[in-house]
């Protein structure tokens, strides 16, 4: 488990992250979404122990991870643009990183470049923006550790890596207990991949949610009531977020599991009602407009 | 097999990114040693068959000494190890400059000092491998062409050890550079700063003490770097490969081994800390530490400032003014481009005004304290009581050596030898001194003085001292005359050994040369010194020599001995052995006596011009007869021979040789505007010396005879017609 504790971080006179305080379990895929400056990338260094927070802490497993060669063998840290040595190709990458990581999978890794089409003799400066990324995924997978820290490592990458990735993720999730930690700016990027998702704006978190108890627990519903008093009768007791209305449709967000609010609905005398699933950017945007926030400026753009 | 995090793996890794600088190494250093070895080699093969050694040991000296100079103590090296010390040290801690380079060498599960200690050593690994294995290289070619033996071998490895040491701490410097900053300029500019700020700080002090203080001496207490590597290592290379013997020569090069090691051992220890304290943001930044950005920019704007100041100061003759204003207004702008550089924004010209306003007010304040001397240095005058004792150097400077045969400088035998306990006359002088004006001196003479503080500091100053003054003259004679101030400027005085190994005497009075016994130098100087008794300021300065001894000492060394009338000790000495004449010739042993008139009364005169553009206009040759190479800037000389005994009588009474001038007489008491060029007969009364065609002479100022005035004196006519001709021109 990583857990981060009221963390901040100035550059020089501008405040990068503001007393951030995350917890990201074991074994999920952790999305850490914000717009450019909100802090992400601040925030994955100090974790991955490159930055020293100015104060609060970072601990990995319950143990802080600044200059902590234990803590670190137990994260790989993609930044947003990877390092690679001058001249060199991915196999020169693998040979450091079996080098550095005790645990590195040479096998596995050349498996990975076939099943990739990546060239292991090729110089990687060669090398398309999605093929570094790759790669760098590929060497961060290969090398085992508990924790992969990915600073939008999912930009530029097409579907059908994306669905790549995604599937060695699960398996690695799934045989050694594996948790991707994922940043981007692009809500949309992390919606089929993340388990739990954190908010950073303005170096602040604005949320920190599963995406399952968000999607279990917040429903959207389109419905007709036969009466005022119907409509009435079924809101009270409900915590409507959203409420939208043309003609007689209503559209409601509202909290609660499905079965709570199918079961609300049932007692009311409605002419059409319809529980529907929210996508997640839906999700965020009744969560942030809850705390005054348009997440469509944010994040949406 | 090395297991994953060895040392040697890591260190393995780590050189695969090296390998440009493993190039640079290896070619450098085979330049440097096998390269100049051969070139060394080659000319001294190239002179011995053009017959410059006159015997087979002569050629294997040399070739011994070739290889030492290429390989031990070479005076190329210094450069291209500064270079190679600052690729080394840069390179391997670059990645500091890049984020992303850093965000992956922070992250990964290596220990940071362990990250450290093997860039390190590597760095040492690439300059200990190609620096040896070049050596090899070069000691094979030298031993190929017989030009090693133990000795060379030993001092090849002394002079590695220099080396390497110099290196580290040039290595070390550029290491502690680059944590403390964030680009390679940024690294170059303050890794150089680090390089020769002492010995900058101590070239501007003493730019301005010189320009501004009046007792400045450098004479005994000298005002040099203590730490700076590179002043110690160009001080002193070309002086070791001069040290033959290697266990002389290790004795003086051990104190810098010391010096030098903990130097680098500090720097190191400073760099380390940096590196474990600087932040990896730092990456790109001008400065690593934003705390000691101002104190950077403070440290280079003073001497920068100060530096183009006294630029200013010699250029425009010492106005004051301009001076402080050059200096400011330099630091000024040095302040304004150092903030340039730290945000790499032309906009940041005026940012922190305040570290740059104490910039320029510490140039103020130092150049008010030069300026004004508000330390008081040229008042300084210690108490009496508070002097150990005095070493004084009255405008002397002989040859010294010491018993090894060594050179010794005429301060660091005063210094050691001399010491004044009373030290009142001396303190009389320097304070007279402090009110008067050398300009208004007849004969201003420089002293310069220790004084040994019981306090154990020493303290070295100059002052001016009139000779002409009758005032002085007692002062003079009670520190002149001591057996202290004798025996700390006079070799002789203390030197018994060395006239045991006396390797020949001389004796001259300028006109006549006689050989003394080399086994009678004790005796001679047994004789010599009983006759300094005599000795004293007023001694020195009233009576001109009337011969003088030559001894001569292994190792080229030599010492004269001035004989004067009263040294009736000496003068016995040298009846015995038939080699005493007297100091006026006698006109029948003359065959000629040639005397060319400079007429420097002309320049005296104060116009340079108008002389000049006589002897421009007239072709000086053909008008005056004269030959014009007698011709001393422009102004005409003019020769005329005597060849009557008659003539001869009334110029030697009058003449004294050149060959037995000394520093303490007045330099005014003989004429220099006269050469007096003396050949002598054949069959002569006195045994001349033979070995040469004539002797010079110098006229006592004011009693030229008037025939050879006349005889020498310039066509007035012809002065008219050069003028006229001159003026027909313009």
């Amino acid at each position: 488990m990583i857990e981060i504790h009221n963390l901040t971080k100035t550059y020089e006179k501008i405040r990068a992250v503001d007393e951030v305080s995350v917890t990201i379990k074991d074994n999920t895929v952790f999305g850490l979404i914000g717009t450019n400056g909100a802090g992400k990338s601040t925030v994955l260094r100090m974790v991955s122990g490159v930055l020293r927070p100015d104060s609060g802490t970072v601990a990995i497993d319950n143990m802080p991870v600044y200059d902590n060669v234990e803590a670190k063998k137990r994260l790989f840290f993609i930044a947003d643009e990877p390092y690679f040595f001058a001249n060199s190709n991915a196999q020169t990458m693998e040979r450091y990183y079996n080098g550095v990581y005790e645990e590195f999978n040479s096998e596995e890794f050349y498996k990975y470049l076939e099943n990739f089409n990546l060239d292991k003799r090729r110089k990687i400066g060669t090398f398309s923006k999605g093929m570094r990324k790759q790669l760098a995924l590929l060497l961060g997978i290969c090398s085992h550790t508990k924790y992969l820290l990915c600073d939008e490592t999912f930009d530029g990458l097409d579907p059908v890596m994306r669905q790549g990735i995604k599937s060695i993720f699960a398996k690695e999730m799934e045989e050694r207990g594996m948790t991707p930690v994922i940043a981007s700016h692009n809500l949309r990027e992390l919606e089929d991949i993340c388990d739990h998702v954190g908010l950073l704006h303005k170096g602040g978190v604005l949320l920190s949610k599963d995406l399952e108890d968000m999607k279990c627990n917040i429903q959207k519903v389109q419905c007709v009531f036969a009466t005022m008093e119907d409509e009435m009768k079924a809101l009270s007791g409900m915590d409507v977020i959203k409420k939208e209305q043309r003609g007689s449709l209503r559209t409601l967000t509202v909290r609660g599991t499905r079965e709570e609010v199918t079961a609300r609905f049932a007692t009311v005398d409605t002419v059409f009602y319809e529980v529907l699933p929210l996508s997640l950017e839906e999700i965020f945007i009744s969560e942030t407009e809850v705390v005054g926030y348009d997440i469509k400026k944010l994040i949406l753009g | 097999m090395t297991s994953k995090n060895s040392f040697w793996a890591s260190s393995k890794e780590n050189h695969k990114r090296r390998i440009w600088v493993w190039i640079v190494a290896f070619i450098t250093q085979l330049m440097l040693y096998v390269g100049v070895v051969t070139v060394y080699l080659s000319r001294i093969r190239a002179w011995n068959a053009e017959g410059s050694y006159k015997t087979a040991k002569a050629y294997q000296e040399a070739l011994y000494q070739a290889a030492r100079d290429a390989l031990a103590f070479q005076d190329n090296l210094m450069l291209p190890l500064i270079i190679l010390a600052a690729i080394i040290g840069i390179q391997g801690f670059s990645y500091l400059y890049d984020r992303k380079k850093v965000d992956l060498y922070h992250s990964v599960p290596v220990d940071k000092n362990w990250r450290f200690a093997v860039v390190y050593v590597n760095g040492i690994i690439i300059y200990l491998t190609s620096t040896l294995i070049s050596l090899l290289i070069g000691v094979i070619t030298a031993a190929i062409q017989h030009a090693v033996n133990c000795e060379v071998m030993a001092a090849i490895g002394l002079g590695f050890i220099w080396n390497l040491l110099f290196f580290m701490v040039v290595y070390h410097t550029s290491i502690l550079a680059v944590m403390l900053t964030g680009n390679r300029f940024v690294t170059l500019c303050v890794g150089g700063m680090f390089i020769v700020y002492e010995q900058m700080a101590y070239v501007l002090a003493e730019s301005m003490m010189y320009s501004f203080f009046d007792t400045v001496s450098g004479f005994y207490v000298t005002h040099e770097p203590k730490l700076s590597a590179i002043y110690d290592y160009s001080m002193n290379t070309w002086e070791f490969k001069q040290v033959e013997e290697v266990r002389m020569l290790a004795k003086e090069l051990l104190p810098y081994y010391g010096k030098w090691f903990i130097l680098a051992v500090v720097i190191l220890a400073a760099a380390w800390l940096c590196y474990r304290k600087r932040p990896s943001e730092a990456a790109g930044r001008a400065i690593a530490f934003i705390r000691i950005e101002p104190f950077v920019k403070i440290a280079a704007a003073v001497p920068l400032g100060i530096g183009l100041g006294m630029w200013v100061h010699s250029a425009a003759y010492n106005d004051a003014v301009l001076t402080a204003v050059s200096m400011i207004g330099a630091g000024a702008i040095a302040c304004a481009a150092i903030e340039v550089i730290y945000d790499f924004d032309i906009k940041s010209l005026f940012k922190h005004l305040i570290s740059s306003g104490i910039a320029v007010a510490g140039i103020l304040f130092i150049f008010v304290v030069f300026k004004m001397d508000l330390t008081g240095y040229d008042d300084y005058l210690p108490a009496a009581d508070d002097l150990e004792s005095i070493a004084v150097n009255v405008d002397y400077y002989g040859q010294f050596w010491d018993k090894d045969y060594n050179y010794v400088g005429a301060s660091d035998f005063s210094e050691e030898h001399m010491y004044l306990h009373d030290v009142e006359p001396l303190l009389a002088l320097a304070d007279k001194a402090r009110g008067e004006n050398v300009e208004d001196m007849t004969d201003a003479r420089g002293i310069n003085v220790l004084y040994r503080l019981n306090s154990g500091r020493k303290v070295g100053r100059r002052f001016w001292v009139d000779f002409d003054n009758p005032g002085n003259e007692e002062l003079l004679n009670r520190i002149m005359g001591t057996q202290e101030f004798k025996e700390g400027s006079f070799q002789f005085m203390t030197d018994q050994d060395s006239f045991e190994a006396v390797t020949s005497m001389v004796y001259s009075n300028g006109a006549t040369t006689s050989a003394l016994p080399a086994q009678d130098a004790l005796m001679l100087r047994e004789a010599y010194i009983k006759d300094m008794e005599r000795f004293d300021f007023s001694m020195v300065i009233n009576n001109r020599p009337c011969g003088r001894i030559s001894v001569h000492f292994p190792n080229w060394f030599s010492m004269t001995l001035d004989v004067y009338d009263d040294f009736e000790n000496t003068i016995a000495y040298l009846q015995s052995k038939e080699a005493f004449y007297p100091v006026e010739l006698n006109p029948e042993d003359i065959a000629d006596i040639t005397i060319t008139h400079y007429h420097n009364e002309l320049l005296e005169e104060g116009n340079d011009d108008g002389v000049q553009s006589i002897v421009d206009t007239v072709n000086a040759e053909e008008a005056w007869a004269v030959d014009t190479s007698y011709t001393y800037e422009g102004v005409p000389a003019i020769p005329a021979t005597f060849t009557e005994e008659e003539q001869f009588a009334e110029i030697v009474p009058y003449i004294y040789p050149e060959f037995l001038s000394t520093a303490w007489n007045h330099t005014y008491e003989l004429d220099s505007d006269y050469d007096i060029y003396v050949t002598f007969k054949k069959d002569t009364t006195y045994p001349y010396d033979r070995s040469q065609f004539g002797v010079y002479y110098r006229f006592y100022t004011g009693q030229v005879p008037e025939f050879v005035v006349e005889a020498t004196a310039i066509d007035a006519e012809f002065m008219e017609e050069a003028a006229a001709g001159n003026a027909g021109e313009e």
